[in-house]
């Protein structure tokens, strides 16, 4: 998708007046967070099993270096083509050459926020290949030329009657019966892409986890759609950024507690596929040949910022997204990027340049309740403050030099306030000065404080008013 | 090239600002697989719509397995050749067309298989806490089987019931070949495929199976 984050501001602001969207994500959230909620109570330990979540991905960003040379080293015994690529570009050429060598023209997806990240779609089409999204809410997504609005269900902007209207529009599928019954459009796009899956020469999915101590990749799914991406087609090709690499499988198992009950509320997700290769002889069928993709894209420079790396050990369960306000009032796509809600911002703010996304941080509340929701531990309005900190200390503006004068020193504060009070009480011509573009966009978005007269001369004013008034009413009922 | 670069990054990133990880707590303890095991399978597997049925002989298995396709409505079948030992799928199933997974076209083993009724699997394990079949790949245990028909029956040995995923290390290594290597392949399966991505209205039946049924084969072997 195009990036637009740096039209952030406007875009929530317009979100907000989103209403039909509103009911959307209030309904969503609280679908997500009720599932949730139920899961998490009837789970003995929980506070121990998403502690030692947070202590496996917290061990896979200490080790990383070393886990991802061990998860090189163990996939390729495996017989997995391991390839590095630093940025999104370089990792979707090596996927458009492994297409172009198996003479590709069908590819099939699983859901992966990944090759969002890399715009893998755009580059597979221009080389010359037909990609189909396989999970369903990516499916209507791609079909609508949209973006996903959510990590777990990237559909959830859309209705019913907008899904049916799409199938009859671009894929000619009508529905029997009522046209905008869930299951029978359901059905559809499962007649609809099963053809794709069986003439698929390649399935292209992200990583759940990799498993440094044995090469094997891991992936999680509701749908089949992943099972059969890598199942029929003869070429699979998973893509991983770097901090998805764990460093055992008793690790991993401890993730896979945690991760589901976090996402969905199930106890585990439909299907969990653990991948050690390629098919091996005498197996009829899965891929013939396995490619992993190790993708940094930005990652190592996170990695070593003490403040921030903590970023890396997010899953992507989505739950913080349900517990944000922000992201209950803007929804995904305000973000302006594939990743939104209280870890879009932080991801999006670390991964992009930082003058695409100097609004980016200032989407959060800082109430605090995705930390508290978020199973491994990640706080990420600290995070978020931290980059609103580093933002404002680049850029010294006269306001803020002003401001911060006056602030220290009262009488000149009482001298500027008298002077700017008599010429400008309303502080309407504020913004306008030339050199105060800054402090235009903060009036435009609040109402500023009149400078008339203080608090406690007013005050005295109103005590003063209320005496007579009494007096007056005492005299009244004198009468 | 890109090899390096990322890796002395973070190399540099580790030695700037290393990464302390606190020891966490113990694991909490499993419920153990006990008398109860199967009362408790079945309650986690009813809200996956997943129906569990217990049998006490081979020959009642064999009479459930021709119950389920019977009221499935099933024509084709297509298997695992490696089965639990006793349970005699194909004669209780003499009326279906075994699909074979070698009557591949060109390589591809999924187009035919597409549009086969009713899927039979084994299964190398199954979680208790989170009703989950494992299904581990091998040339007698196509992945397939248990992905492709409308239908997944899995017959599910007593031996195989394990308490819940802690247990997923165990079983991959339990599977290691003569040259020590991890299988290609191993399905956690629990419950049906399934989305909720229109309007998040829970749909059974997605890409994989629309139902799973599950024998448990109560008796020692």
């Amino acid at each position: 998708m195009r990036k637009m984050t740096r039209d952030f501001r406007a875009n929530a602001e317009e979100a907000c007046q989103d209403a039909p969207l509103r009911g959307i994500l209030d309904h969503a959230t609280r679908y997500f967070q009720g599932k949730r909620a139920a899961a998490l109570s009837a789970f003995p330990g929980r506070d121990d099993h998403f502690a030692r979540a947070r202590a496996a991905r917290l061990n896979a960003l200490s080790r990383l270096p070393q886990l991802l040379e061990e998860l090189e080293k163990n996939a390729t015994a495996a017989g997995v083509h391991v390839h590095w690529a630093s940025n999104g570009a370089e990792a979707s050429s090596i996927v458009c050459d492994i297409a172009r060598e198996n003479g590709v023209r069908v590819v099939v997806k699983g859901k992966s926020m990944i090759t969002e990240e890399i715009e893998l779609n755009t580059a597979l089409q221009q080389a010359g290949a037909e990609v189909w999204e396989t999970d369903l809410g990516e499916f209507i997504v791609q079909l609508a030329g949209e973006s996903p609005s959510h990590i777990i269900a990237p559909a959830i902007h859309k209705s019913r009657a907008q899904v049916a209207d799409l199938f009859r529009e671009k894929l000619g599928l009508v529905a029997e019966g009522k046209s905008d019954d869930i299951p029978e459009l359901t059905r559809l796009a499962r007649v609809a892409l099963r053809e794709k899956f069986l003439a698929a020469d390649m399935g292209v999915t992200g990583v759940n986890m990799a498993v440094a101590e044995t090469g094997s990749v891991i992936l999680v799914e509701n749908e089949g759609n992943i099972r059969m991406s890598t199942t029929c087609p003869p070429v699979h090709v998973a893509v991983m950024s770097i901090e998805k690499v764990v460093a055992t499988l008793e690790d991993a198992a401890d993730v896979l507690r945690a991760l589901p009950r976090s996402a969905t509320g199930q106890r585990m997700s439909s299907y969990v596929s653990v991948f050690t290769g390629p098919r091996k002889q005498g197996e009829s069928d899965g891929a013939r040949q396995m490619h992993l993709v190790i993708l940094d894209n930005g990652r190592s420079k996170v990695l070593a910022d003490p403040v921030l790396a903590e970023a890396l050990l997010c899953f992507r369960c989505g739950a913080c997204l349900n517990s944000c306000p922000v992201y209950q009032t803007i929804g995904g796509h305000a973000y302006g990027w594939i990743y939104s809600g209280p870890i879009g911002a932080l991801l999006g703010s670390l991964l992009l340049p930082p003058e695409e996304t100097r609004d980016t941080p200032y989407g959060c509340t800082l109430c605090g309740a995705c930390a508290k929701t978020c199973p491994l531990g990640i706080d990420h309005p600290k995070m978020l403050l931290a980059l609103r900190q580093r933002s404002a200390a680049d850029k010294g503006n006269i306001f803020g030099t002003m401001h911060s004068f006056l602030a220290r020193h009262p009488l000149a504060y009482r001298a500027s306030v008298a002077v700017a009070g008599a010429v400008d009480p309303q502080l309407n011509l504020l913004p306008r000065l030339p050199g105060f573009a800054g402090a235009a966009r903060f009036a435009q978005s609040r109402r500023l404080p009149e400078l008339k007269k203080p608090f406690s001369a007013r005050l005295r004013a109103r005590q003063k008013i209320r005496a007579d008034q009494g007096f007056h009413a005492e005299k009244e009922n004198e009468k | 090239m890109s090899r390096d670069v990322i890796l002395s990054a973070l190399r540099a990133a580790q030695a700037a600002s290393p990464i302390t990880v606190p020891a966490p707590p113990a694991r909490p303890l499993s419920q153990p697989v006990d008398a109860e095991a199967w009362d408790r399978l079945r309650a986690v597997l009813e809200p996956l719509d997943v129906h569990l049925r217990l049998a006490r002989t081979p020959e009642e298995a064999a009479h459930f397995v021709a119950d389920i396709a019977r009221e499935r409505g099933a024509k084709s079948y297509l298997r695992w050749e490696s089965m639990p030992a006793n349970v005699d799928v194909d004669a209780a199933l003499s009326g279906l067309n075994r699909v074979f997974p070698e009557s591949a076209v060109d390589g591809r083993p999924c187009p035919k298989l597409g549009q086969v009724d009713l899927g039979i699997t084994g299964a190398h394990a199954a979680l208790v806490d989170s009703g989950s079949i494992v299904a581990v790949a091998g040339p007698d245990t196509p992945r397939a089987a248990s992905l492709l028909p409308a239908v997944h029956l899995c017959l599910l040995p007593r031996a195989a019931l394990l308490p819940d995923v802690s247990a997923l290390p165990g079983i991959l290594n339990s599977h290691r070949d003569a040259n020590g290597n991890l299988p290609s392949c191993l399905n956690l399966i629990s419950g049906p495929s399934s989305t909720a991505d229109i309007e998040l209205v829970l749909v059974r039946g997605a890409h994989g199976p629309v139902a799973v049924e599950i024998i448990g084969l109560d008796w020692d072997e």
